[in-house]
């Protein structure tokens, strides 16, 4: 989107992506070429700048349009031509338009939809789609907000110093190339929800996200544990009155950890305060949505992933991915920031940016994870970080501990495998119930479904992968448990809940298996109330350190829950019947 | 200190990477196009077509097309750089679908060169414009970027003011009729007077027909404009030629 240079009167500089003016304009000039808001920026900045006293030309009146397009010109390497041109007085057919209350019907939906939002250009127009309004219509308006101080625009790539950063996720390392307005530069980084270049605009809307508190009706359909609710006082405390800004809550697979900030998120949006659930992946997100639903009946929830077909909705309740949570701009009073150690997140410098620009000013984060990164712990360790634990489940049972099997050779599939010593062993877990196998590559996946159709003919046997076009419905029967034994990469590592899975990892010593991914895919299994135990098999050849870490850092959370009486069971381990 | 430190690893990264100047289009042979994507690709033995740009023999002036009169008319001659084919239709795939205007600037100097051998002096360089929708997916109009480069390359300023008002179906699949009669209306020039009696080149990316190139043409006629030459990276080659390499 580019915009009108506009030279007031008093000298001051302006910008405008719309040829129209109002009254305040009455003698203004513009430039009749438009620019980026890059190019006006730094315009602005180096003509309003103080400048030392010009010996040389004192007492001369320096002509502010001929020293503009000398600058512009500059900038754009003498590449285009410039041309002042007078607002006419009498051609001002707008007149005090872009100032008015916006109060037609669609107008005001847009307002509604666009609180607290970050839209780059192309989410403007598709918000205009979703509103059937034309999209120089909805510039109109963003503009208008602009003009009433409701809003920002902002280039989206902006100089610093000698370098670029992206505004809308911090990328500094951006690709240039050469526009008609001297060097451009587009971010890599945040492309996947649209492009970023220094050409562009962000649209910053810098009201709250709350139009106004609506009575929240919470209804928990459980009871909390007791290390639930331990935690859950924690995490409210934390909310209400901690001096930190950032908390973590490090729960046990399956612990519950989710419905723990559900008192908290209740307690935030009666007070007005606006609320965000954050996850790094889909899968997450249509775990948890059910739960809000039914917990908080009634009250508006915003829904955004990459696949959502509605990008915009209203509410203080927001469920989003954290590349959704890069369109919004200080909007949220309180985050939760879901499984924050899984990939895309994890390691991704341009989605924590974004999510600590979504936090509003004085706001706070809590990270919930059961497998923390280092980096998490170190800052724990020096106070900038506090620490929940939540180490039991709500059953008040063990974590089911792993148990590895050595293979007598390396994992691979495709071969006859019908009175292999693990096969059997298999065949023991399907009395405790489905099993799920979690596999290292996504070309696996195929071969061992076959493998396994070959050796249990009369079992209903599948599997999924990131970018199977099934994977949706598949994962839909595998929940109902329809299948007896289901293949999968990490996908399903995290979040999800299935009744009495029972867990083998084949390769399990393969690189990609780091001790808390492990971890994540053991924490599947005895998840629920009627099913408390079951079976995690390690296969591989070798024992990997990361094996060792995962099954030492299990036995030791059921150690501090066992110290704090959380389990009730007088066993010591999970069950491991059937072996 | 600093500087000098910074001076030292200048020199060592030139050591390392920066004589590693491979070609653009194949990224094996010495860059900026080695000999073998130069025979392949842009064909500096074989004429161009007046009309449309099309490689065609050298002995011919126009290809067929353009001799039975199915040719853009409003420009006094089109030249491409290279056949829209192998390392230089992936070249201008990556600029264009995998967002890398950036990588333009690897081959204006041999690009920019070769115009100045093929096309007279002018004043201006227009870069066929595209419509607000599709820069906001895009980010970028190509054929402004590569304007834009040749203006550093060779100084010379760069027209603005022709628009594109409609958004109409991409070109890709319609037929050589189809492709004239769905650009019309689609362009229009803000500035008029500004390019009477002037001579530009007007940059595209790819030419397949000439039709959008004529379609702008059309417009800058209409402001009284002297001469239009059109220039692009690559253009179709005459049917007849074929059963050569590919």
């Amino acid at each position: 989107m580019l915009f009108y240079l506009t030279l007031k009167k008093n000298g001051n500089v302006s910008s405008s992506p719309l040829r129209e003016w109002d009254k305040q304009d009455f003698g203004a000039s513009y430039l009749s070429t438009p620019l980026p808001l890059a190019v006006i920026e730094e315009i602005k900045d180096q003509v309003q700048r103080p400048k030392p006293p010009d010996l040389w030309n004192f007492g001369k009146s320096t002509n502010l349009k001929q020293e503009i397009i000398k600058r512009l010109n500059t900038i754009c390497g003498n590449s285009l031509v410039f041309n002042w041109e007078e607002i006419d007085p009498i051609a001002l057919p707008h007149q005090g338009l872009l100032e008015e209350e916006t109060k037609d019907e669609r107008g005001v939906r847009f307002n509604q939809l666009v609180l607290a939002r970050q839209l780059s250009n192309r989410d403007l127009r598709g918000l205009a789609r979703e509103l059937k309004i034309q999209e120089e219509r909805v510039t109109e308006l963003a503009h208008r907000n602009v003009l009433q101080g409701k809003a920002q625009w902002v280039s989206s790539v902006r100089q610093q110093g000698r370098g670029w950063q992206c505004q809308r996720c911090g990328e500094e390392d951006v690709e240039e190339w050469p526009s008609l307005y001297g060097m451009a530069a587009t971010c890599r980084s945040c492309e996947s929800i649209g492009v970023s270049t220094s050409m562009e605009v962000l649209y910053r809307d810098q009201r709250s996200l709350m139009e106004s508190p609506r009575e929240v009706n919470f209804q928990p359909h459980w009871d909390l544990t007791e290390a639930q609710r331990l935690a859950s006082q924690q995490a409210l405390q934390f909310i209400q009155e901690a001096s930190e800004k950032k908390a973590l809550l490090w729960a046990a697979c399956g612990a519950g950890k989710t419905e723990v900030c559900f008192p908290s998120a209740a307690w935030a949006l009666k007070q007005g305060k606006s609320v965000l659930f954050a996850a790094p992946r889909q899968d997450v997100i249509y775990d948890i949505l059910p739960r809000l639903q039914r917990d908080f009946p009634g009250y508006p929830l915003q829904m955004l992933t990459g696949t959502s077909s509605i990008k915009f909705q209203s509410g203080g309740l927001v469920l989003a991915t954290t590349h959704q949570v890069l369109r919004f701009w200080q909007a949220f009073d309180v985050i939760f920031m879901d499984e924050m150690d899984a990939f895309p997140y994890q390691g991704s410098k341009a989605l924590a940016w974004g999510l600590q620009h979504a936090l509003c000013q004085g706001g706070k984060i809590l990270y919930l994870t059961a497998t923390p990164s280092p980096e998490s712990l170190n800052l724990i360790k020096r106070g900038q970080m506090r620490l929940i634990q939540l180490p039991a489940r709500h059953h008040r049972n063990p974590l089911p501990i792993p148990v590895w099997h050595q293979a007598r050779h390396a994992i691979e599939p495709n071969e006859d495998r019908s009175n292999d010593e693990w096969t059997l062993l298999i065949r023991a877990l399907r009395r405790e119930g489905p099993i799920l196998v979690f596999v290292p590559k996504i070309s696996w996946v195929r071969s061992w479904i076959q493998a396994f159709r070959k050796s249990f003919p009369d079992w209903l046997i599948d599997g999924s992968y990131s970018s199977d076009p099934e994977r949706a419905p598949k994962i839909k029967r595998l929940i109902q448990g329809e299948f007896d034994l289901f293949v999968s990469t990490t996908i399903l590592e995290r979040g999800i809940t299935l009744s009495e899975i029972q867990v083998v990892v084949l390769g399990a010593d393969h690189p990609i298996f780091d001790e808390r991914a492990l971890v994540q895919m053991a924490g599947r299994v005895g998840r629920t109330r009627e099913c408390p135990g079951g079976g995690v098999v390690f296969i591989s050849k070798h024992i990997s350190p990361a094996i060792k870490t995962a099954i030492q850092w299990i036995e030791g959370q059921n150690r501090r829950a066992m110290e704090l009486g959380l389990l009730d069971t007088g066993q010591k381990e999970g069950s491991n019947e059937g072996f | 200190m600093k500087d000098f430190r910074g001076a030292a690893t200048d020199i060592i990264r030139s050591l390392w990477y920066r004589d590693e100047n491979l070609c653009v289009l194949c990224s094996e042979g010495n860059g900026p196009i080695c000999p073998t994507c130069s025979e392949n690709y842009l064909h500096p033995e074989l004429a161009r077509c007046h009309g449309c740009g099309k490689i065609i023999p050298l002995e011919k002036q126009q290809c067929q097309d353009c001799e039975a009169g199915r040719g853009p008319k409003q420009l006094d001659k089109v030249v491409a750089w290279g056949h829209y084919c192998g390392g230089l239709k992936e070249f201008i795939h990556s600029v264009k679908f995998n967002a890398h205007p950036k990588r333009i600037r690897q081959i204006i100097g041999p690009f920019a060169e070769w115009a100045v051998s093929q096309l007279p002096a002018v004043d201006g360089i227009v870069a066929v414009p595209m419509h607000a929708t599709k820069l906001g997916e895009r980010g970028f109009n190509q054929a402004e970027v590569i304007a834009s480069a040749l203006h550093w390359e060779l100084g010379l300023p760069i027209f603005q003011g022709v628009e594109r008002i409609e958004s109409r179906a991409s070109q890709v699949l319609l037929s050589r009729k189809e492709r004239l009669h769905n650009l019309e209306g689609a362009f229009s020039v803000r500035n008029p007077e500004y390019y009477l009696g002037r001579s530009v080149w007007l940059v595209d990316d790819v030419t397949t027909t000439g039709a959008t190139l004529q379609a702008v043409a059309e417009v800058l006629r209409g402001c009284g404009i002297q001469a239009i030459y059109g220039l692009c990276l690559a253009a179709g080659r005459e049917k007849r030629l074929v059963p050569s390499t590919e």
